[in-house]
């Protein structure tokens, strides 16, 4: 049983982390907190639908081009909306992400509003079974995608000399410009693969869950959860907290109650904030004044 | 060490790092005390335990022989120790007037279901500020600019409304954080004046931090060397000058 | 130098107290409505509350606070929990509203004070508004869940509030009276304290201001509000659901507090009139809201970042608060 819950929560979880990595890849190049991600991540999922399902594209390419339009979208909201308020206080950030992903969420509410969508199964893997332990293709599936996406990026960031210069940006933006690096450009290409990496994590659940447009602000909720648990701004720590969730949720469903399984990441949010807010792994979170 | 305000001892540290480590001194009322030493001396950490915004690892500190440290900014504050900040403390959204309404805050005596209710008495103490604080404004020649927002003005122009906040109150005690810094030079010797009038008439104890050495030379009264977290020299103006060690240590010459 | 400060009263059309008209001219409303538009006219009163305590927050003292929709439905709910369970009459139930709003409003501001801010404190109070949400859907025996929990007969002092018109003076008066408060606070050294913790928060406790104190202030007297308005929704709409207080509803206050004006009363006023009355229409069409909502905030942001109020302050200075009195 354990065992079993651990596994489901795992593979939950490897979307929970995806999603809470594409927050902090933002976060950490422009912080910028992207209240909009949730919609953005469904944008994703919602973009593969329209070209598998309305047009009946095969999933594969469907997929990468709305990973790439998603990638465009990043761009765009970097260039066109947060770049122009820039001078303006940091609340206008968050209202300006929250509002674009209501344009998007309101967009899709539009024209599906009504229904709840089934994605068509990608995949038609057989599960495993070791001893009791029922494992589905779909978990398989999630797991192996997000563990080689969590390495090629991880390797990207640390090994590569573009890896390093995304680093060196983070570290001091003043000091990247006197090296001759366009910081906006830099600002828009990780909107970008925020946006992209989001839309992976909403085209992997898709498959496996219905489609609706209100799916968009759990996903958002369970990023900023698992963000906070693994240490705001914590690369690692994103992807740690959100596996950590993912299990979370899988006990408190079993073992306590099953409505829990909506509130765990509210709960844990106010609990690691309120108690811990530099999170398990990151070392500082809060603004003293 | 029968100043108004007395620092016995003082030592801050951050983890490790010595910011600053027994100092003691005293300023005295009509007095203009100056602070100088190198960057990372601890002149800033200085003015920050004396008001409060950090905590002293060990020593005491006196104002009025009333045992100040420990206490809340506010507190401090409140019991007429103001200070101004290095990077400027204004509020930019209000107007001039109403960021020295704010500077008058606590001598406006109105509760809270006075103000809700909008009783005859607590709207006549916030109209009697109110004149206060255009009073002032115009005492100290700033009263063209009344109700222009404070982000639109220039930075010495700044730097005077923040001290006429600081002051407003009439507090006892004054510490300066570098009140002429970015300013031109016939601002400058302005400000160099105003401070020496806020000593010499009003009987105020400046406490003063400033780089700008020809300033200081001219201004104080008594002068505090730091370097490194410590003391290393006190005394009038031209003494400090003929400080073999202060010249070393702070201002270069070998 | 001696400038003698001129103390002549404005002609009346000049001064601020030409204010005083608008809820005058307000009381005309019943006399033509329609019954949407009476309907229309109470929402209205109920949102100006709403954004006249969310601007409290995030206009004046600048704090990224999402608990409003949690104060919103706390103040809804305990009205219907105060009137079903307790037996309170309406206007009682209104107090416990508003002392149960002003409560989470404390609960809201111990987290900014323990150095929870900015993208933490959104995130908090995003996940506290979630998690009251959550409440009302499972604490069934006692909300009735999904199926919203219908308010007793309305009556104030003795009197039916059965009909919209009735309704309307009632929350007219209290509306005013909210209104009017919270101006006569905003014009004092509370308001100005308030608003020097969001320019320079170091800065105001050196001036001999606690600023935790006017945090909590702010925040308890911003669920106050909400929470009043939340006591008024539930009487308008005549049944609570869980859904009128969900991650929608935060943007929708969102607007109203940007289009109206960022940190001034009379911004929020004009922001719950102009957009509680446009989206009405909206409602109908799946999403449509939404997209007007998020594409209405954008809009300001971009190009008009201080709001209607911005632009009416250009026409005629009254339009241009001023913290102080003389």
């Amino acid at each position: 049983m354990l065992m079993q819950l651990t596994i489901s929560g795992l593979s939950q979880g490897a979307i929970y982390a995806l999603i809470a990595l594409s927050l902090t890849v933002v976060f950490r190049a422009t912080t910028v907190v992207n209240f909009g991600h949730g919609d953005f991540v469904l944008g994703g999922a919602f973009g593969v639908y329209v070209l598998v399902v309305m047009l009946g594209l095969p999933f594969v390419p469907s997929a990468i081009a709305a990973i790439v339009l998603m990638f465009v979208c990043g761009v765009l909201i970097s260039r066109g909306f947060i770049n122009p308020i820039k001078a303006g206080p940091h609340i206008g950030f968050a209202m300006m992400s929250i509002s674009i992903g209501y344009i998007f969420r309101g967009t899709t509410r539009s024209i599906w509003g009504r229904e709840v969508l089934p994605m068509p199964r990608v995949f038609d893997i057989e599960p495993v079974f070791i001893g009791d332990l029922v494992i589905t293709g779909d978990a398989m599936i999630i797991s192996g995608i997000v563990a080689i996406l969590l390495l090629a990026f991880f390797i990207v960031f640390y090994k590569t000399s573009i890896g390093k210069l995304i680093q060196a940006v983070y570290q001091s933006e003043r000091g990247a410009t006197l090296i001759g690096i366009n910081v906006q450009r830099f600002h828009d290409m990780m909107w970008g693969a925020g946006l992209a990496m989001g839309a992976v994590a909403g085209i992997l659940i898709a498959p496996i869950s219905l489609l609706h447009p209100d799916l968009g602000a759990g996903f958002l909720i369970r990023g900023f959860a698992a963000m906070t648990l693994g240490g705001f701004g914590s690369l690692g720590g994103a992807v740690a907290g959100g596996l950590i969730l993912g299990i979370m949720e899988q006990y408190a469903g079993a073992y306590v109650n099953t409505a829990l399984i909506d509130i765990t990441s509210y709960l844990v949010i106010l609990i690691v904030l309120v108690v811990r807010p530099s999170g398990l792994f990151g070392k500082r979170a809060v603004v003293r004044v | 060490m029968n100043g108004l305000l007395n620092l016995k001892d003082v030592s801050v540290h951050f983890a490790g790092l010595k910011a600053l480590t027994d100092v003691s001194l005293s300023a005295n009322a009509g007095e203009v005390t100056a602070v100088i030493g190198p960057n990372g001396a601890g002149k800033t950490t200085l003015f920050n335990v004396i008001s409060g915004y950090v905590q002293p690892t060990a020593g005491e500190i006196y104002f009025k022989d009333e045992a100040i440290h420990g206490l809340t900014p506010h507190a401090v504050s409140a019991r007429g120790v103001r200070r101004t900040f290095q990077n400027g403390g204004l509020f930019g959204e209000m107007t001039v007037l109403e960021n020295i309404l704010t500077g008058l805050h606590v001598q406006i005596d109105s509760n809270f279901f006075g103000l809700l209710f909008g009783t005859r008495k607590a709207n006549e103490v916030e109209k009697e500020a109110a004149a206060r604080a255009r009073r002032l404004l115009a005492l100290m020649d700033m009263d063209e600019f009344v109700d222009q927002q404070v982000k639109s003005l220039s930075g010495g122009q700044q730097r005077m409304i923040e001290i006429v906040r600081t002051i407003a109150t009439e507090p006892p005690m004054l510490l300066l954080d570098e009140p002429a810094v970015g300013l031109s030079p016939p601002m400058r010797a302005r400000m160099m004046e105003v401070i020496k009038r806020l000593a010499g008439e009003e009987g105020i104890a400046i406490l003063l931090i400033e780089h700008a050495i020809d300033l200081v030379m001219a201004g104080s009264d008594t002068i505090i060397v730091l370097n490194s977290g410590q003391k290393i020299a006190e005394g009038k103006p031209q003494e400090i000058r003929e400080n073999r060690e202060v010249l070393e240590a702070y201002l270069g010459y070998a | 130098m001696n400038q003698e400060i001129t103390k002549t009263k404005r002609p009346f059309m000049q001064s601020g107290r030409v204010f005083y008209l608008v809820p005058l001219v307000v009381a005309l409303i019943p006399l033509f409505a329609n019954n949407y538009l009476q309907f229309m006219a109470n929402m209205i009163m109920v949102y100006v509350l709403v954004t006249v305590g969310f601007n409290l927050v995030i206009g004046n003292l600048g704090q990224l606070a999402f608990a409003n929709t949690a104060f919103f439905g706390i103040g809804a709910y305990m009205t219907a929990i105060l009137m079903t369970y307790a037996g309170f009459t309406y206007e009682t139930a209104l107090v416990g509203a508003a002392i149960f709003g002003g409560l989470a409003g404390l609960l809201a501001s111990i987290t900014a004070l323990r150095g929870i801010r900015l993208y933490y404190l959104a995130i908090i109070t995003l996940a506290f508004g979630e998690l009251m949400r959550w409440v009302y859907i499972h604490g069934e025996s006692v909300t009735r869940g999904t199926d919203g929990l219908p308010l007793p007969d309305v009556t104030v002092f003795g009197l039916s509030m059965h009909s919209d018109t009735a309704k309307f003076y009632f929350f007219l008066l209290i509306t005013v009276l909210v209104v009017k408060g919270t101006s006569n606070l905003l014009r004092s050294r509370v308001g100005r304290a308030i608003m020097a913790i969001r320019d320079n928060e170091m800065t105001t406790a050196s001036l001999g201001i606690s600023t935790a104190n006017y945090i909590i202030l702010t925040f308890v007297w911003s669920g106050s509000v909400v929470g009043i308005a939340g006591g008024m929704f539930a009487a308008a709409t005549g049944r609570v659901f869980p859904e009128s207080f969900s991650l929608t509803e935060v943007i929708v206050h969102f607007a109203m507090v940007m289009v109206g004006g960022t940190g001034s009363l009379i911004g929020s006023v004009i922001g719950g009139i102009v957009l509680t009355a446009l989206p009405e229409y909206f409602r109908q069409f799946p999403g449509m809201e939404e997209l007007f909502f998020g594409i209405i905030i954008v809009i300001v942001l971009l190009f008009l970042p201080k709001g209607l109020v911005s632009l009416l302050a250009k026409v005629s200075p009254l339009f241009r608060e001023r913290y102080f009195r003389e």
